[in-house]
């Protein structure tokens, strides 16, 4: 028997070998998006194999038993499509939106890649300098870096402390037999979400969904992460230094996981301290800053401390961390940054929230969350984005529950949460040797 | 092929207006001949602080109360100079055109450039900039301008500027900039969404009608849809640099990063030139298609070199550059460049096969419906293809253009454009030494 609901135009079902098939017609373009989804990410790595998660969606591009190497993404282009994949703390995906006529062959491309990927050990080894380059590149941005290490200092127990690329050492150590026997620990339907968007009918559609994904078997059902974050009681703080043109500054404080009510106070919060976050991953990042009416917006830019200031707020499983980054003015104390924010975040704590600020941080919430779902691929990306760390409903849900937050929740919680007992602060100062003078000629041009 | 309507008013501003009944918003995209390209000399950085400055006072409204009526609607705001064109993108929920609209207008007639804001977003900038000089992918990409088009070409200078010649410009700088090339003649203004498409340009006329930035036009509120595309306004005219006659080679050295950047330069085609469809598919086969083309198979997938490799060209009114790039480990640079170099080389002397040009043709001229499949990606693309003069059918006849492209046509291109004799190589990271590089 297969279980089957019906929202709106948003059709779930669950197929007998546990995959959760969830599918939305929309028809506006000729265009189909398809994601599948996998409940595996860097919070099921330990360490010795931090990575791994990353890596195992690496090699699921290098062919399968049915589809050779270059087809993998050659017929996707084919039909005029475009692709992807990636990681992240709870999830891996792999997505391709193309012309609706290809939708059954994505299909194919994506049970194939579920179940018969090749693994072999000399493209293991190519892929090894491959991973290692990109985490070099992350690690070249001293902005991630002082990230990652405020991450791993904010986190001390939780997997979510590691980064999602992994530890130099474990990708040099990383063998072919890990990598293969976490793609078959975690790539197995009852782990997965198949999502279809876009101009399909949905019946046909299922019927589809089913002669391809239908005779997969089942497998064991993944561990689940045990650990949970204690406490933290007293401030941690962290001070980096690396060659940069900027000093930075980074606040990061224990966040609720998204399925929590308060996640939902915690959007509005953001939203009067930074004009709210994006609840798009993939796409979200439309290139505007922080609003302009926000309060660090107009504390910090327009105090003329920073010259930027940024706040992430992730859906995630298990609770996660908010952060505050802010690029320090030049000459500017970061104490000074460090008072400011606290200042604002009292603000909040003693409840100083007129109505005009709630209602403008739920507004600009609600217009992002409908235009960051517009496109078929951000459709189908928030429905199992939100399906791997909760439930799909979430993200349709969230609009009511971000209308329904009251001022008295937002200083509840920035008393709760935002406290300077809970909170990891880390500064990135320049170092060694400072850049050299960008004048017009410029150094080391020759012509030999 | 869908109708787009538009309409150019008296004041020579051109409206497109391409309806999209499945969207609950809109996307709005104004674009002026105003990119870096135009900054004044000795003064690199004008049109991107202006760009900052815009919405920071217009009119007789302040920065607050535009920040304040955008941020009480959701709507989000951006403005940004590129290298021939400064663009303002806007994306609202349906029901907010006419208030966006007037705000529009303001911002780009009426800009008052405030003392203090111009004070905080010139230091911005520098901080930027101080961030960009570490950046090693940036910094290759400002020695591959510097090295291919000579002083005091329009192409020449970073995009934001430099630390010296930010610290020159004043506000009166700004001032000139915005009256020299804040003109509604010859400017587009590009809409895709929820609307009816008729009353949308009605209200685009009734309201950005009254710019009045050198009104010259003769048309008189032409009017129609795409295939009676409006004909093409005048544009600046940006020279051809020299051909370099050898290769050069540039080092910028960045001590305390895990990467090199390079970059493998050559003078690429402009977005008129006739072969641009041929150098559309030489691209994709050579950088692109798949997971980066002929580039990513022989160094990323081969030789596991390095996490990003590609090509790309950027063709504008003037010849952008053609490169090719990737970031590597710094004692892997000589290798990856071998390789980069032998595969440009391949190209050029021994063509394109059957197979590979069927693939490239093929993906770019099916990839049309879905690159304009949301608002502001059909209104981007519209108000490109407007701007340089292409009409608003370009997207669709480019696909039929890309499928008439030939083997020769490639091959031509490759050999015009691909001169390894007479490149420019830029690496920027690390540990470097020239000599191993020549």
């Amino acid at each position: 028997m297969t279980a089957r609901t019906r929202r709106g135009d948003i059709v779930v079902t669950r197929l007998p070998n546990g995959l959760t098939v969830i599918l939305r017609e929309m028809r506006q373009a000729p265009v189909v998006s398809v994601w599948c989804w996998y409940r595996v990410g860097s919070r099921d790595e330990r360490p010795g194999i931090t990575g791994i998660s990353h890596w195992v969606e690496h090699m699921n591009f290098k062919g399968t038993r049915r589809i050779h190497k270059e087809d993998v993404t050659r017929q996707v282009e084919l039909a005029g499509g475009t692709w992807n994949g990636y990681t992240w703390l709870d999830v891996t995906a792999y997505f391709e939106t193309v012309q609706s006529d290809a939708f059954e062959e994505m299909l194919r491309l994506e049970a194939s890649r579920m179940t018969e990927c090749l693994y072999s050990q000399n493209e293991v080894e190519h892929e090894r300098t491959v991973v290692i380059s990109e985490l070099q590149g992350g690690e070249n941005d001293p902005r991630s870096y002082l990230e990652k290490e405020v991450t791993g200092t904010a986190l001390q127990a939780h997997p979510y402390r590691w980064p999602t690329i992994g530890y130099l050492s474990d990708l040099r150590a990383i063998t072919r037999d890990d990598l293969y026997g976490h793609y078959r620990r975690y790539y197995v339907p009852n782990n997965g979400i198949l999502v279809a968007t876009g101009d399909f009918e949905t019946a046909a559609a299922l019927r589809l969904v089913r002669r391809h994904f239908g005779g997969i078997r089942r497998g064991e059902d993944p561990p689940p992460v045990r650990t949970i974050e204690p406490p933290q009681s007293g401030e941690r703080r962290l001070t980096i230094r690396r060659p940069s043109g900027a000093v930075y500054l980074e606040f990061a404080f224990h966040a609720p996981a998204a399925s929590e009510q308060e996640f939902a106070v915690f959007l509005v919060a953001d939203g009067i301290l930074a004009g709210g976050p994006t609840v798009n991953l993939w796409s979200g990042q439309d290139g505007r800053g922080p609003s302009k009416t926000s309060r660090l917006y107009r504390s910090l830019i327009e105090g003329d401390l920073a010259s930027q200031v940024s706040t992430l707020l992730v859906p995630t499983r298990h609770p996660y961390l908010y952060r505050v980054g802010v690029t320090v003015n030049e000459g500017v104390d970061p104490g000074r940054i460090e008072e400011t924010l606290t200042a604002e975040i009292g603000r909040l704590a003693q409840g100083d929230i007129e109505e005009r600020d709630l209602t403008r941080a739920k507004n600009q919430f609600l217009a992002r969350h409908a235009l960051e779902s517009e496109s078929t691929t951000d459709a189908a990306h928030q429905l199992g984005f939100f399906e791997t760390v909760a439930v799909h409903r979430l993200f349709l849900d969230l609009p009511r529950r971000v209308r329904a937050v009251t001022a008295g929740e937002v200083a509840t919680l920035a008393r709760a949460r935002l406290d300077g007992d809970r909170r990891t602060v880390g500064v990135l100062f320049p170092s060694g040797p400072q850049p050299a003078p960008a004048a017009p000629g410029g150094h080391g041009v020759s012509r030999p | 092929m869908s109708a787009v309507p538009w309409i150019r008013l008296d004041n020579g501003l051109e409206v497109i207006a391409r309806p999209n009944g499945a969207a609950r918003s809109i996307a709005v995209q104004l674009v002026l001949e105003a990119g870096a390209a135009f900054d004044p000399a000795e003064k690199e950085g004008t049109a991107a602080l202006v760009a900052s400055l815009l919405d920071r006072g217009a009119g007789s409204l302040s920065a607050a109360a535009i920040a304040g009526f955008f941020d009480d609607l959701g709507v989000a705001y951006a403005a940004e100079a590129h290298r021939d064109t400064l663009d303002i993108r806007l994306r609202l929920l349906s029901d907010h055109l006419p208030g966006v609209l007037e705000r529009l207008r303001l911002i780009v007639a009426e800009p008052t450039f405030p003392g203090t804001e111009v004070g905080r977003q010139k230091g911005q900038l520098l901080t930027t900039i101080a961030e960009r000089d570490q950046d090693t992918a940036a910094v290759s990409e400002m020695g591959l301008q510097e090295a291919l088009f000579p002083p005091g070409h329009p192409y020449r200078h970073p995009r934001l500027g430099t630390r010296d010649s930010v610290s020159r410009i004043e506000r009166a700088d700004l001032v000139a900039f915005h009256r020299h090339r804040f003109r509604s003649s010859g400017a587009i203004v590009s809409m895709a969404g929820d609307f009816d498409p008729a009353r949308a340009l009605a209200l685009a006329a009734s309201i950005l009608g009254t710019w009045n930035g050198g009104a010259d036009g003769p048309a008189r509120g032409a009017r129609g849809t795409a295939g009676t595309a409006p004909g093409p306004a005048a544009r600046a005219s940006i020279p051809d640099p020299p051909a370099p006659d050898r290769t050069i080679v540039v080092v910028k050295p960045i001590d305390g990063k895990t990467q090199a950047d390079i970059a493998l330069g050559f003078r690429g085609p402009r977005r008129l030139s006739p072969d641009l469809p041929a150098s559309l598919v030489l691209n994709s086969i050579l950088g692109e298609f798949s997971l980066g083309g002929r580039l990513g198979k022989v160094i990323r997938e081969r030789a596991g070199l390095a996490y990003y490799v590609y090509s790309r060209f950027s063709a504008g009114l003037g010849p952008g550059p053609f490169v090719a790039r990737a970031g590597v480990a710094p004692d892997r640079v000589r290798r990856a460049l071998d390789l980069m170099r032998r595969t440009i080389e391949q190209i050029v002397r021994r063509g394109v096969t059957p197979g590979e040009l069927r693939d490239s043709k093929q993906a770019l001229a099916a990839s049309v419906p879905r690159s304009m499949e949301t608002n502001p990606e059909a209104a981007a693309i519209l108000a490109d293809a407007e701007f340089y003069g292409l009409g608003i059918d370009y997207p669709w006849r480019l696909a039929e253009m890309i499928r008439a492209v030939t083997r020769r046509d490639v091959e031509e291109a490759a050999r015009k454009y691909l001169t390894p004799r007479s490149c420019v190589l830029v690496v920027a990271g690390p540990e470097l030494e020239k000599e191993t590089l020549a």
